[in-house]
Parts: structure tokens; C-alpha cells; sequence
């Protein structure tokens, strides 16, 4: 008896789990066909390489623009290799967080208004499912164009300025990678929660560039604050681009990584019950 | 036995009330039709019944369902407009469909592929859906509804969408499938009702105005129909308006043109000498008389003029 209720028990936890895996397949098969494979990637790229270029050849770009007057001396600092690798992740985080938002932005939206979400969740499936499946596929694509974007920075600041030692570098990404998954959440949460798609965007935007300003010029210690990721991400780099609070121990990071965790979850959870309420538009 | 059991079920948005403490079942195996004008409440009654809506209050039950079972595994639901990913093939979208009804692989692949042949997207079913007529997504609506055999099949105006060509294809199609489950769909076209139902449900003003089995509802408002039709001469249009406001006892106007009039009337014999007279009195252009009975068009704009 209780051998076959396990048995059970088992069969349901599978039919859940290739429920899920299906939903997250035709999620990730939609950002195929979509390209947005390929181009959220390539932006991605196209930025982290550029950080370094632009500041490579800065003093060349400034002489050749020839409205200077006879004379003048250009002395511009060479940025040390982090320094060129911090700078990329600062374009990440404003042009890069931008297109993640305008990637996912009608996630839950744009489905709701097609009908399409009335043919998928009249079926017999958990709406948490529905939602976590869209919130992997949206963390690994973002993931992926944040490697690209890294990795052709990192290969850049190699190549002009020197090395940088993979035990700063990678730190860094991670903790900016999940200062992005934190935004990317907020966006699909505002798409549950919003009729349009641009609102999303702009609410989960707003949202995060709140936290971030606030992170940084509020004058009392937020531990708690995700937005203080990407200056930690970056006093990784260099040292002084942390926050002006000043050093940090590890259990302050721990906290924050903590914080924006259980806030990621808590933003998954009320999406799913919006979804749950208004399945879709009538 | 009711396999579908609707108690009371109300919605109200922002004030107004689109469904109004409606209640009805429908028996297993039967198929039943979800009558009304446009804006009665049909799409509403069954965006709750597949839990696309939350109801205000009211109870849906699904006879010999585990308690804290799903109510979406033993329904199959065609919207009104079926919608799908367009870079999705139409395979691809059954076989999903298939999956997430928890069909494994193998299943999920035939299953598909032989409702595809079903509804005559055979050929079809490689290319990708955005490629797809209004009828041909209509098809696919029908098969992935049916694609976990569901106990209990709710289509929300399956045809009025279509031409002449794809409303009989899909009219034949729902033929054979309401010997196969449980149907329950909604019209507002009273012949569709009539060639496929054997319950109608006539909703008007949010409110189920009438409900039984076809039959029982013919015989319980059979009542003879007197049809008059005139030339439409001035003096025949002139004697029928005036007739129409002074009719005797026992005469009722079920509709009424400026040319002709369909009289409920009570006694035949007696309203068939008093039309006669009438008529040979006022020297009236008649071009037709016919006695018959009311059909379901008549119940149909009684009831929903009269709620």
C-alpha cells in the first residue's frame, strides 16, 4: 500500500518535473526562433569589447579630434587592466540592463493579450511552472549575453592593458550576473502584474535604478539593498569603486547576495499568484 | 448522471453583473448548448468553467473528481479565437499541448499525429503556425482540446468564425466527437444548436432564461402558429398595424413585419375562423396563411426578450 502510494507520489513528482521541462523547452525554443540567441549576445559583446577599445585608444581620439588648442598636453591616465574590466561592467549595467528588461519585458503580458496564455493554462499545469520556466529561460539567455559580454571585455583588457587575475574577474560577473537575474525577475514580476509591455520595462527599471541610487548616496549602511551588487561587483575590480560606506567584510556581501535571493523568490511567488488570479485577458 | 454541475454561479465586474447566480448540469455523455445573443454571459459562464476566470460565487463540480484533483485535466477548451505561438509548427503545439497533459513522448507523437489527420491538418502539420488561415487555427484549436481525451469537451463559438466551407468541416467533425464525450458549446446560432444538441441552455441579460433537452423543451412550448403574409399594399400594411394592436383574446404576437405577422395563438380552430373572417371583411391582400407551431427561434426570442 504505501509502497504504491510512494510509487505515486514518484509518478507525480515526474509529471511535474516534464511539465516544467516542456514549458521551459517551448520558452527557450521561442528566444531561438526568435534570435534573440543571437542578438542579446552580440549587443552584449559589441559593449564589453568597446569599454576597453574606447579607453585603449582615448588620448589618439581626443588628439585627432583637432579642436584642442596648439599646444595643449593630453594626459590622460591608462586605466589599470580592472579598472578597464570595472568600466565594462558600469556600460552592463545601464545599456545592458536595458536591453534585458526590453528582452523580457512582455514575458507574461504580451502572452496574456494574444490569448496564448488562456491555450497553455487551461491545460493541467501548476502556474508556478509556467512562471519559473519563463524565469530560467530569461536568467540563462541573460546569462549567456552577460559571458559574451564579459569574455570579449576581459579578452580586450587582456590584449591592450595586461591581465587580470580570474579570482577578481570572476567574483565580479557573478555577483553582477546576479544583480541582472535580480532585474530580469523584476521585469517578469511587472509583466505579470501590468497590462503593457513598455511599463514593465519601465517600472522594473525604475525599481532597480532606485535601489542602486539609493545603495549609493543614501548616507547610512544597507547590507540589505541588492542595488549595492554592481558597486560590489565592481570594488572586486577596484578596490575603490566600492561603496562609499568603505570596506567590506564577506558576511556583508553574503547578506546582500542573501536579501536578493529570498527578494528574487518573493518577486517568482507573486508573479505566480498574478498569473494564477488573471490566467488571461478577457 | 451529471457529469458538469453549475451552482449558482455569479460574476460581476467592476459593478456590473455579467453572470447572474446561473445553475445548471449537464449529463454525461450528452451535448448541450450554451444558447444567447451576444453579450448574454456565454464566454464569461465558460471562462469560469475552464478557470480562466475566478467567479464571484458559485460552485462548479465535476462528478467523480478526487477532491483537490485539477478540474483542467478532464476539459478541453477551443476559445473563441484560438491563439499560438506562430513559430511554433502546428505539430510542435499539439505534441507541447499533448506534454503538458502529461502524455509521455511516444503518446504525445502519435496522439498528435493522428488528431492532426482528424481534423485535416495532415499536411499541414510541419509548417509553422503563423502560416495558418482562420480556419485551419481553428482546426488545431479543436485538436489540441482534444488531445488529452477529455471527459468533458467546452467549445466557445466553434464555427461563427468560419466560412460556409469550415463551419459544415467542423460541424461534422463535432458530429461524430459528441458520441465519443461530453459536449457543452455556445452559439448564437439556433440551427447549429438544433442539428448537434440534445440540452439547450438559452442565456440573455447574464441569466439562464431556459434550459431542458431539446425535445422536452419542443414539447413543452409547443404551441400552435398562425403565419400570415400580406402583398404589402397600402391598405393590407395599414389593416395589419391596426389589427396587430387591437388582436382578440387569444392571440399573441411572437414577431411582427410591416407585411406579415407569426401569431401564438391559443385555440386554432376558433383563430383560424376569426383570421378568415377578418380577412374576407377588410378585402386584405392575403399571399399566405399557414398554421404550423412555434419553433425554437420563437422559445428563443421569447426567452431572451423577455429577461
Amino acid at each position: 500500500m504505501s509502497l504504491s502510494l510512494k510509487m505515486k507520489m514518484k509518478m507525480k513528482m515526474s509529471t511535474g518535473m516534464q511539465k516544467w521541462l516542456v514549458l521551459f523547452r517551448k520558452e527557450w525554443l521561442e528566444i531561438v526562433r526568435s534570435y534573440r540567441i543571437l542578438w542579446l549576445p552580440i549587443a552584449f559583446a559589441v559593449l564589453g569589447a568597446s569599454q576597453p577599445i574606447t579607453s585603449f585608444f582615448m588620448p589618439d581620439i581626443l588628439a585627432s579630434a583637432g579642436n584642442l588648442p596648439e599646444g595643449t598636453v593630453i594626459s590622460i591616465p591608462a586605466p589599470t587592466p580592472p579598472e578597464a574590466l570595472a568600466g565594462a561592467l558600469s556600460q552592463f549595467g545601464a545599456i545592458g540592463l536595458l536591453l534585458v528588461a526590453l528582452s523580457s519585458m512582455g514575458a507574461v503580458s504580451g502572452e496574456r493579450t494574444s490569448g496564448t496564455s488562456a491555450m497553455i493554462l487551461v491545460k493541467p499545469v501548476p502556474f508556478a511552472s509556467f512562471i519559473t520556466a519563463k524565469w530560467a529561460a530569461l536568467v540563462l539567455l541573460a546569462s549567456l549575453s552577460l559571458a559574451a559580454g564579459y569574455g570579449a571585455a576581459w579578452y580586450y583588457t587582456e590584449t591592450l592593458f595586461g591581465s587580470v587575475s580570474w579570482r577578481d574577474a570572476l567574483p565580479a560577473v557573478l555577483l553582477f550576473a546576479l544583480w541582472m537575474s535580480f532585474v530580469g525577475t523584476l521585469t517578469l514580476l511587472f509583466s505579470a502584474l501590468l497590462r503593457s509591455a513598455a511599463a514593465a520595462a519601465a517600472a522594473a527599471l525604475a525599481t532597480a535604478a532606485a535601489l542602486s541610487l539609493s545603495a549609493s548616496s543614501l548616507p547610512f549602511e544597507q547590507s540589505w539593498n541588492p542595488g549595492r551588487l554592481s558597486a560590489l561587483a565592481a570594488g572586486r575590480l577596484v578596490a575603490s569603486a566600492a561603496s562609499p560606506a568603505g570596506g567590506q567584510t564577506a558576511g556583508d556581501v553574503w547578506l546582500t547576495v542573501a536579501v536578493t535571493a529570498i527578494a528574487m523568490l518573493a518577486a517568482l511567488f507573486a508573479s505566480a499568484r498574478a498569473v494564477r488570479r488573471r490566467p488571461a485577458d478577457a | 448522471m451529471a457529469l458538469l454541475t453549475v451552482d449558482r454561479l455569479t460574476k460581476r465586474f467592476e459593478g456590473a453583473l455579467a453572470v447572474d447566480e446561473v445553475g445548471f448540469s449537464v449529463g454525461e455523455g450528452r451535448c448541450a448548448a450554451l444558447l444567447g445573443p451576444n453579450g448574454a454571459g456565454k464566454t464569461t459562464t465558460i471562462r469560469m468553467l475552464t478557470g480562466l476566470l475566478a467567479p464571484t460565487a458559485g460552485t462548479i463540480a465535476l462528478e467523480g473528481m478526487k477532491p483537490g484533483q485539477d478540474r483542467r485535466e478532464w476539459i478541453g477548451y477551443l476559445p473563441q479565437h484560438p491563439a499560438f505561438y506562430g513559430w511554433m509548427s502546428g505539430h510542435e503545439f499539439l505534441v507541447c499541448a499533448a506534454r503538458l497533459c502529461g502524455l509521455s513522448k511516444k503518446e504525445a507523437a502519435e496522439r498528435s499525429g493522428e488528431l492532426l489527420e482528424r481534423v485535416g491538418l495532415g499536411a499541414a502539420g510541419k509548417r509553422r503556425i503563423a502560416g495558418y488561415s482562420g480556419g485551419m487555427k481553428q482546426r488545431l484549436g479543436l485538436a489540441q482540446a482534444l488531445i488529452h481525451r477529455p471527459k468533458l469537451l467546452i467549445l466557445d463559438e466553434p464555427v461563427s468564425a468560419l466560412d460556409p466551407i469550415g463551419r459544415r468541416e467542423v460541424m461534422t467533425l463535432l458530429g461524430e466527437l459528441k458520441s465519443e464525450t461530453t459536449v457543452l458549446f455556445s452559439t448564437h446560432v439556433l440551427p447549429d444548436a438544433e442539428e448537434l444538441c440534445d440540452d439547450i441552455l438559452v442565456m440573455a441579460a447574464g441569466r439562464l432564461a431556459a434550459g431542458g433537452s431539446l425535445a422536452g423543451i419542443r414539447e413543452r412550448n409547443r404551441q400552435p402558429v398562425l403565419s400570415l403574409e400580406t402583398e404589402g399594399d397600402a391598405r393590407s400594411r395599414a389593416w395589419l398595424a391596426a389589427w396587430l394592436k387591437r388582436l382578440p383574446d387569444g392571440f399573441e404576437t411572437a414577431s411582427a413585419t410591416s407585411t406579415g405577422a407569426r401569431l401564438v395563438v391559443r385555440d386554432l380552430e376558433a383563430a383560424r375562423r376569426t383570421v378568415l373572417r377578418e380577412l374576407a371583411d377588410e378585402n386584405v391582400r392575403v399571399t399566405k396563411l399557414e398554421v404550423g407551431y412555434t419553433t425554437l427561434e420563437d422559445l428563443f426570442l421569447k426567452a431572451v426578450g423577455s429577461a
